[in-house]
């Protein structure tokens, strides 16, 4: 059903998105620094599901307030002359890929587990590689 | 199972959102940016010629927005006085003479662009492209014609006019234009169409290797003159 509502949810912003009017120049570098904060939230909330430490007030506060706080942000780096929405860009960036690594590991192991119970009497040398590499990340 | 139906609610509306600003951004981004720049500078650059642009295009708007006001302004005042009335036709007829409104009527539609020849292959490359004398020459004719508003790529030209060479572009009231030109006259097109005879001057670009087309049209729609006319030295007599 969880599954199913997203779905439905990205169709119909894609549907909304494509017939909406496009905002100003000025305007389209904040959306984008919102866009990745938000983006940044969703792969957390990801992540977070499969450490089961999931929290749905956590999550939505985390992608408006993530994303209101870039644009504030960058607003100010303007001000300032400083291009602080690199430095925004630079933490969103990386922790999407510490929670891309996260849940990777986890379908990961899953899979390994599943080949491990089906092919009992012989162990592939792959799964070594694999648990190998666990351990070094 | 309540909190599951919230929680996919909630999703829900999160993915509308993201997604929805995912496609807003592509959207402008592709509607703003033509060619990628090659660096940091030349993004920078870009950014802020866009953003003068957009300024200037609000400014305009908000000129339009005041200019119809006055409009209905003056309507509103010269709805009961017949004088007045008189006086508002008198400003029409006058912004019309001197190009402040935009016009429409029958005419022709002259398209000149620089010559496909390769600039390298001949003697002289100054011969393969359209010059402002050339515009200045078309421009002349069409009035001989009887040509009553003409514009040139949507600048009217109006009495304080200028057309100057300004190297690869030519400058019609101040804004600078480009290859391929677009001249739109108003007139009878029954005159108008004398410029296209044989051994005239649209003939001759032809032979010199440029395009010149020429395209009688019932319906053409002329842009009025954004600046501003303002006679400071001369003072009329009366």
């Amino acid at each position: 059903m969880v599954f199913f509502a997203i779905i439905i949810g990205c169709l119909l912003g894609a549907i909304i998105g494509m017939n909406a009017p496009t905002i100003s120049y000025t305007y389209s570098s904040y959306l984008a620094i919102a866009i990745i904060a938000a983006l940044d939230s969703v792969f957390g909330g990801i992540a977070s599901v499969i450490n089961k430490k999931f929290d749905i007030k956590i999550f939505i506060s985390g992608f408006f307030g993530n994303a209101i706080l870039a644009i504030l942000l960058t607003i100010l780096g303007e001000k300032l002359n400083v291009d602080i929405y690199l430095a925004a860009i630079v933490v969103f960036v990386w922790r999407m890929f510490m929670n891309l690594g996260t849940i990777r590991r986890y379908y990961v192991e899953k899979w390994t587990n599943q080949v491990k119970k089906t092919h009992k009497q012989k162990p592939e040398p792959k799964e070594e590689i694999d648990s190998t590499e666990e351990k070094n990340i | 199972m309540a909190n599951k139906k919230v929680i996919s609610i909630v999703l829900c509306i999160m993915c509308m959102a993201l997604t929805m600003g995912i496609f807003i951004q592509m959207k402008t981004v592709k509607k703003y940016s033509t060619a990628e720049g090659q660096n940091y500078d030349q993004n920078n650059l870009r950014a802020e010629v866009l953003k003068y642009r957009e300024k200037y295009e609000n400014t305009l708007k908000e000129i339009e927005k005041i200019d119809d006001e006055l409009e209905k302004n003056i309507e509103e005042a010269t709805n009961q006085n017949s004088d007045l009335e008189d006086a508002k036709n008198q400003i029409q007829q006058g912004n019309k003479l001197i190009g402040t409104t935009e016009v429409t009527g029958p005419g022709a539609i002259i398209k000149l662009a620089d010559s496909e020849i390769e600039s390298s292959k001949v003697l002289d490359p100054s011969l393969l492209v359209v010059h402002d004398i050339d515009i200045f020459y078309i421009i002349n004719e069409l009035k001989n014609a009887g040509a009553e508003a003409i514009s040139v790529n949507e600048q009217r030209i109006v009495s304080t006019t200028a057309i100057e060479c300004g190297g690869n572009i030519i400058t019609v009231n101040g804004e600078k234009i480009g290859s391929p030109f677009t001249i739109k006259a108003i007139g009878l097109p029954e005159n108008l169409v004398n410029l296209d005879r044989t051994g005239g001057y649209l003939e001759k670009m032809r032979e010199a290797g440029l395009t010149a087309e020429f395209k009688k049209s019932n319906n053409v729609t002329i842009p009025k003159y954004s600046g501003i006319i303002n006679y400071k030295y001369a003072k009329s007599i009366n």
